[in-house]
């Protein structure tokens, strides 16, 4: 730092901030005194001081509301009060106010020396908290990138020329060697898709989704998802209805919508044994689009369904080992979140499980709400 | 067939590379460069009937520097790019807002990494084709 720091005094007593000044005095600090609560303001606006001495006892505005403001002006300033005798009490309701410590007038020349080298060692350590805390948000933002870089890449080099060496040996290797070539890249590629799921968990910006929210017919990603589930669906004899009112209309963003149907409708199929079903219905109930999907698959025992939404989480899968990152349903909460909608499970553990989500309807039918769909988009109730 | 198709691959994995190289060496005459500036100096040159292009080089997406250039030049931004990434979120990450596929470029696709060989085959013979059909009808 240039400055080895800016010191703001607040007092209306014209000899304190005098005093304070001359003891001062010599020193590199950059000091300015101002003798109400209003002035005091406006200088810590626009000097920017890393500590502040304020009076409690001011006409105008008191030491406790200059307190406050500075307090939402920058958290990371320090306050420290000056206070008499008498206002002992008043000190330490000023500290959980968010003042750092108090000076008790009348205070020596070293005490007030001492007090702000103190203080600014603390405003060191603040802005210093404060920059950890701005770079540990930045690694986690850029987490996706990073990962991205140092996993992706190679895992993804190496799945390339193995689809090339398994087109260019098949003529030359044996049976048993091509089928472990084969081996090696559907590993691979579970392992690509696996920190793919781990990528969107982080990466999706659920925020900014909003601002490509337009009008959405729920039959367009329904439709969409369950297209993608078929191929699956196919192989395990898993038989896949859906049907969608064509009226259902929802502010959203059709991309996500689709990920957050498909995540649910691939669980269904996943968890379905074979020969089973899965049904997919989208309705207009009141001031909701409903979608719910429907399996007759092994279940979701009681103690798994409160988390079952968490990050991570993976359910113990009765019946069989079925893979997956436990981030889906994750996901597919923060979609439907984001949407101002809500996911619930219900299961018959053995028979099979239902997940409803219900998303705000976009144009409201009957009277009675003159909500508009945005504001209902952002409210995010519960329940 | 007349004579071979002239492909340039602009991607900084040489690894990586290596593994669609031997795709499109089977159909098509290839070229390489492994950073976006001998990429477009490649591309000045001239002669190429389709681009492959790696979005995420270097410290980030330097990729897109190439895209920004193709599409100014007046005879460049008539050829088709093949645009392949590593992760189409990325693309969705970088530039917020837009469509997945972003069109850097007039004319252009997207394939993630890693792509399938008959995929990228199919992908590279179907855009080279359509932009000999815009040329004819000139």
């Amino acid at each position: 730092m240039s400055v080895p720091g800016r010191i703001l005094l607040i007092d209306d007593e014209e000899v304190v901030l005098d005093s304070c000044r001359a003891i001062l005095e010599g020193t590199e600090y950059v000091v300015a005194a101002v003798g109400s609560g209003a002035e005091g303001l406006e200088q810590a606006r626009s000097g920017q001081p890393d500590l502040v001495f304020v009076d409690l006892k001011m006409p105008g505005m008191s030491g406790m509301e200059v307190l406050e403001a500075l307090r939402e002006l920058d958290p990371t300033i320090i306050c420290v009060v000056f206070t008499g005798f008498a206002t002992i009490a008043a000190a330490v309701e000023a500290m959980q106010r968010g003042a750092r410590d108090f000076l008790a007038k009348p205070f020596t020349p070293d005490e007030f020396r001492a007090m702000v080298r103190r203080g600014l060692e603390w405003r060191r350590l603040e802005v210093e908290a404060a920059a950890l805390r701005r770079e540990r948000e930045a690694l986690r933002e850029n987490f996706a990138a990073i990962v991205s870089h140092e996993l992706r890449s190679p895992l993804g080099a190496i799945q390339q020329n193995l689809f090339v060496l398994r087109k260019e040996l098949a003529e030359v290797v044996t049976e048993d060697q091509l089928h472990r070539l084969e081996r090696m890249s559907i590993r691979l590629g579970d392992l690509l898709a696996l920190v793919n799921r781990w990528l969107r968990g982080f990466s999706v910006d659920f925020v900014g989704l909003k601002e490509s929210f337009r009008a959405v017919a729920i039959a367009v990603p329904v439709a969409t998802a369950v297209e993608s589930v078929q191929p699956e669906a196919v192989r395990k004899d898993v038989t896949v209805e859906a049907e969608a009112d064509p009226e259902a209309v929802v502010l959203g963003d059709e991309g996500t919508l689709t990920e957050a149907f498909l995540n649910v409708i691939g669980n269904a199929v996943k968890y379905s044994r074979e020969g089973g079903k899965v049904h997919v219905s989208a309705v207009r109930r009141d001031e909701k689009v409903v979608v719910s999907v429907t399996d007759t698959g092994v279940g979701i025992p009681e103690a798994d369904l409160s988390r079952l939404f968490d990050a991570f989480y993976r359910g113990q899968a009765a019946e069989s080992s079925v893979g997956g990152a436990g981030i889906g349903l994750a996901v597919t909460r923060r979609i439907v979140e984001s949407h101002g909608g809500t996911i619930t499970a219900t299961s018959d553990p053995g028979r099979g499980s239902t997940f409803v989500i219900a998303l705000p309807a976009l144009g409201t039918p009957a009277a009675g709400s003159d909500g508009s769909p945005a504001d209902q988009a952002s409210k995010g109730e519960a329940g | 067939m007349s004579e071979r198709k002239k492909v340039l691959i602009v991607d900084d994995d040489p690894d990586f590379v290596e593994g669609i190289k031997a795709i499109l060496d089977t159909e098509y005459e290839t070229e390489v460069a492994y950073n976006p500036k001998d990429g477009w100096e490649a591309l000045k040159r001239g002669g190429h009937d389709l681009l492959c292009l790696d979005i995420m080089m270097g410290r980030g997406a330097e990729g897109v520097m190439i895209a920004r250039k193709i599409r100014k030049d007046p005879v460049l931004r008539e050829m088709p790019v093949l645009i392949i990434t590593s992760l189409r979120e990325q693309i969705a990450f970088l530039f917020p807002g837009q469509a997945v596929h972003p069109g850097f470029v007039p004319v252009d696709e997207l394939v993630e990494k890693p792509v399938d060989p008959d995929l990228l085959l199919q992908k590279a013979a179907a855009m080279i084709a359509a932009a000999e059909a815009r040329r004819a009808a000139k």
